[in-house]
């Protein structure tokens, strides 16, 4: 999930929900979910959420319990979604399915051949994601009226260039790589209790008079989710290098040191797969009773383990808050 | 510097109407008085108090802030019988607040106002109508349509001339007219707004039953209440935002 490293570079400082009323956030729905997935995992008996047929749907327990807080503050979340099939229909299922497989057999190549930029970009779209999962999760999105957009490869990549496209006002992803592909502002800790943090590329450029190519540059020395780092280099070695020898080739020749793929891994941040063909309205109406049906009835959820995060979205609906009129 | 001495009924009544909606609290101490404003977390219902130096026995203050945690000092005001006098110090070294009611002492930590919810700004509301209420009427209103739903409709009958309460439960219904000669003042316009009755009912419990009551009304906005206490020296304003209504 990023490089934690990168923290002591960023410019981070806590921002109460209060100032994100209103606003719209491209969430990287792979990370928000696995948080959500692995919570519920961990701490919910696995029946509650397992249909009679043995199939689990643990996201939507877990998803239930997460977006609520997106209605009370009145945030639009847009959902960013890891490369795959866009369209939602069932019918789509089987293709996802195959596209699944095909992700699988090119990881056991990418594996065999030892390319470490392909392993880190596959491992992350097979990862724990069944094409159930994958499927009802989009579904309950539509129910509940939550916009989702089918990113072309790296869902946090994609959620940067809506956000760079000014279609959202901030990337909701817990991984500082946001950064790297050139999120303006990211929102960090949405899935967690207390006030998130916003994490700033500008002010971060500023902090340290890089641009973001060098930024890059240096995050790769220091090692992303794509690569290792260079032995030994940590965020202050990896900054000095960088404005001493201005990029990262210079640097690491400087050193006499290599890093792997460090051309894909660059190209890959400076010109992410991304598409500005996608749409989405950001004046929701949902059908709370529609999703509550789908969870509990069509998937066999137990209704007591979603009824608390159902009320918090329908009281949100129900309920004006004093600063429209401030 | 803080210091002061307040009825023990005074000081209950003012912590009352703010903690109802919030646990913590800021306390301006002002030359002229105690002024409090706070919103409750889910930015739905607002208090904006004011007790003028008035009110206390004896009064000086020159402007400072402090935080306080309301249940800690309602229960010091509580300790007091009917008619014992509080007085309050604020020591500025320790950041502590003494409070004295006859013999017994208590010390209460404050809390650093910068870690309390941002006091909120006032909505700019113009509202039409206006109706003019004793305490206890609100309070049955409050009381009734609780027995048949979570929410209430209050408006005013523009052509009939009257203001009315509705609340519609999952079987039955309460509906309540009252026209200006069984109200204190009417002023007629046009409202009808829907409340959540969780955030009514609280802050009903902090209106005194013969308290006038002056509350603003329009279509689908906010409600703005009015009431003095401590003989008029004191003021609250409650401001609640409506509910939705579904189309």
């Amino acid at each position: 999930m990023g490089n934690a490293a990168l923290r002591d570079i960023a410019s981070i400082e806590s921002i109460p929900f209060d100032e994100l009323e209103g606003s719209v956030v491209a969430v990287d729905a792979h990370n928000w979910l696995y948080r959500y997935l692995t919570t519920t995992v961990k701490w919910t008996n696995s029946s509650t959420y397992t249909t009679p047929d043995g199939t689990e749907v643990a996201n939507l327990v877990g998803m239930v319990q997460g977006l609520p807080k997106f209605f009370e503050h009145d945030i639009v979340p847009v959902m960013v979604f890891d490369g795959g099939p866009s369209d939602l229909k069932t019918d789509e299922i089987e293709s996802r399915r195959e596209q699944r497989e095909s992700y699988e057999e090119q990881l056991e190549v990418a594996r065999e051949e030892g390319d470490q930029v392909a392993i880190a970009q596959l491992e992350s779209y097979t990862q724990r994601l069944t094409p159930t999962i994958q499927e009802t999760s989009r579904e309950l999105l539509r129910f509940l009226d939550v916009p989702v957009v089918e990113a072309p490869a790296e869902g946090e990549a994609q959620a940067a260039n809506i956000v760079r496209n000014g279609d959202a006002d901030y990337v909701g992803s817990e991984d500082y790589d946001a950064l790297l592909f050139g999120s303006p502002r990211t929102l960090r800790q949405l899935t967690s209790k207390g006030d998130p943090e916003l994490m700033d590329l500008q002010a971060t450029l500023d902090d340290h008079d890089l641009t973001l190519e060098q930024l890059i540059d240096v995050a790769i020395m220091i090692g992303t989710d794509f690569n290792h780092g260079v032995d030994g280099v940590g965020p202050k070695t990896a900054l000095s290098l960088v404005h001493e020898h201005g990029d990262l080739w210079s640097a690491l020749e400087a050193r006499g040191d290599h890093v792997e793929y460090g051309d894909r891994v660059r190209q890959l941040f400076r010109d992410p797969n991304v598409t500005d063909d996608y749409e989405f309205t950001t004046d929701l109406d949902p059908d709370v009773a529609a999703a509550r049906d789908y969870v509990c009835e069509e998937w066999a959820v137990d209704a007591d383990e979603v009824a608390r995060g159902f009320e918090r979205i329908e009281e949100s609906l129900v309920q004006s808050g004093l600063d429209r009129w401030t | 510097m803080f210091k002061a001495i307040v009825s023990a009924e005074t000081l209950s009544s003012a912590l009352d109407s703010v903690s109802v909606l919030v646990e913590e609290c800021k306390i301006h101490l002002e030359e002229d008085g105690l002024r409090i404003r706070a919103v409750d977390p889910a930015n739905v219902g607002m208090v904006d108090l004011s007790l003028d130096a008035d009110a206390f026995e004896s009064y000086e203050a020159d402007g400072g802030l402090i935080g306080v945690d309301l249940s800690r000092l309602e229960d010091i005001a509580g300790m007091a019988e009917s008619g014992q006098l509080v007085q309050l110090e604020l020591d500025e070294e320790t950041r502590k607040l003494h409070a004295q009611i006859e013999g017994l002492e208590y010390t209460l930590a404050l809390i650093d106002p910068d870690s309390i919810r941002q006091e909120p700004d006032i909505p700019d509301l113009d509202l039409p109508a206006r109706v003019v209420l004793e305490g206890k009427d609100v309070n049955r209103a409050v009381t009734a349509a609780d027995m048949v739903s979570d929410h209430i409709a209050l408006g005013v009958d523009e052509a009939e001339e009257y203001f009315y309460v509705d609340a519609e439960g999952d079987t039955d219904d309460v509906h309540l007219e009252l026209t200006a000669d069984d109200l204190i003042d009417l002023e007629v316009g046009s409202a009808h707004s829907l409340f959540s009755l969780d955030y009514l009912k609280d802050m009903n419990k902090a209106i005194p039953a013969d308290a006038e009551v002056a509350a603003d009304l329009g279509e689908e906005f906010p409600i703005k209440m009015y009431f003095g206490f401590a003989e008029g020296q004191g003021q609250v304003t409650y401001m609640l935002a409506p509910r939705i209504q579904s189309d």
